[in-house]
């Protein structure tokens, strides 16, 4: 069974549009990781609008979203497949 | 009875301004983001709330004028149309988005605890300082650029009533409205906590704009509080300097408030005037009203750690933005929320500079800014 590898990205208090730019050009870097369920990539962001527009373009790709909140950010997983 | 006009406006605008910062925030109400997601990601979500916001408005102006409420009509401080306002338009979309807000943008994510919109404000009061040191060479291109003096909004240039246009405007604008409400297009889900559907926060602002109207005896207007920091902090360091300014003396503002039938004027320069009783509370009712927002979810934290080059196009977005406010003349505020509502033609050209200044910003966000 393969470890998976989880990718971390902080973009907390970044200027608009690079959370959502970042997370678009991460997911499409690791697709094929993505896909074959290698990885997970974890999105730490404060940007409100973020939190929808970034696990709605994830889900237009095919890829499962979960949404947690910490203290002051919001958490936004994505995984290639539904665990 | 007589009112003190000063502390009644200043009261109202505080609530307004409060009201407005935390709609603002629990929606991400971003209007320099709707305009550059049409271009860099062909989004059109935020951008609709937008049309929904202008045509509110429109319909409560109209019927508000309709029953007598809008004395003063059009506004004042809205002029003719000119060149200005499509090349000030122009720059006000490059600044923004560079800025990552815009002018009242900039005033929700600073309360909510943006470092970056905090340093884009700081380049906004830079950039009105910048514009008073040109004022006297703008105004002379304004001048010499100006068409159809004397007449202000479409159907004052057609010679007809403004229901005339405003009616099947409206009507067309809302039966496009509910066809996107009807496919689902006006809401979206979101994980935010407390998150307030745009459309809301598009009707619950053009309600806000509509009491400023009625009760200030204009809309929503922010930025020449700008200028009045501009010159207050310019004063500090040179006050011969900034007294000599025609900018900081010029009293553009002369009209009678209609709610207490008293006559007020205010300007761009560092005094207490009209201009500071409405908007120094409105804009921090903004903050403020972001900020409690910010803090009753606890999503207020600061963020400083952040790329040179962001903070580089906070502060020059800020000062493009800053000077755009001037030169256009007004900001996106007064324009989208209070002259194209009222077929203002100089907020046309505005609108018609906005985009491609957007346009612009945009594309040096993507390719400069934030190139990895």
């Amino acid at each position: 069974m393969l470890t998976l590898n989880i990718i971390r990205y902080d973009i907390c208090g970044q200027i608009c549009p690079s959370t959502l730019l970042t997370a678009l050009q991460v997911i499409n870097e690791y697709s094929q990781q993505l896909s074959d369920g290698e990885v997970k990539i974890a999105f730490k962001t404060d940007n409100r609008d973020a939190i929808s527009t970034i696990p709605e373009s994830a889900a237009n790709m095919g890829y499962p979203v979960t949404v947690t909140k910490g203290d002051g950010y919001y958490l936004i997983e994505i995984s290639g497949a539904e665990e | 009875m007589t009112v003190a006009p000063y502390p009644l406006i200043m009261i109202i605008c505080l609530v307004v301004g409060y009201l407005a910062g935390i709609s603002m925030h629990r929606s991400d109400y971003c209007m320099a983001g709707m305009f550059r997601d049409l271009f860099l990601f062909k989004r059109t979500f935020m951008l609709r709330t937008l049309v929904l916001l202008v045509l509110s408005s429109m319909i409560l102006f109209e019927v508000a004028r309709l029953i007598g409420f809008l004395p003063l009509y059009p506004f004042p401080l809205l002029y003719s149309p000119t060149l200005a306002n499509i090349v000030g338009g122009m720059l006000f979309g490059l600044g923004m988005v560079l800025a990552g807000g815009c002018v009242v943008g900039t005033l929700y994510k600073m309360g909510a605890g943006s470092v970056l919109s905090t340093v884009a404000f700081a380049g906004l009061i830079l950039g009105s300082f910048f514009y008073a040191e040109i004022h006297p060479w703008w105004a002379a291109f304004i001048k010499s650029t100006t068409f159809f003096t004397g007449r202000i909004t479409l159907p004052q240039i057609l010679g007809v009533s403004p229901f005339i246009l405003i009616f099947p405007v409206a009507a067309l604008g809302m039966f496009l409205v509910l066809r996107w409400k009807n496919e689902g297009k006006l809401v979206r889900p979101s994980a935010a906590e407390g998150y307030l559907q745009p459309w809301k926060a598009a009707l619950f602002l053009s309600v806000l704009g509509l009491t400023s109207y009625v009760l200030i005896g204009m809309p929503l207007g922010l930025t020449s509080s700008y200028a009045k920091l501009s010159g207050y902090i310019g004063s500090i360091f040179f006050r011969d300097h900034i007294a000599s300014l025609a900018y900081y003396q010029a009293i553009p503002l002369k009209y009678v408030h209609p709610l207490t039938n008293t006559y007020l004027q205010g300007g761009g320069g560092p005094r207490f005037d009209a201009i500071s009783a409405m908007q120094f509370p409105l804009v921090a009712g903004i903050i403020l009203g972001s900020m409690s927002s910010a803090v009753a979810l606890r999503e207020f934290h600061l963020y400083y750690k952040l790329p040179l080059k962001q903070y580089v196009s906070a502060f020059s977005g800020g000062i493009i933005m800053g000077l755009a406010s001037r030169m256009a003349p007004t900001c996106n505020v007064w324009h989208l929320m209070g002259g194209l509502p009222i077929l203002a033609t100089s907020s046309m050209l505005f609108l018609a500079g906005l985009l491609p200044g957007a346009w612009l910003g945009s594309k040096l966000m993507v390719h400069v800014v934030l190139r990895r």
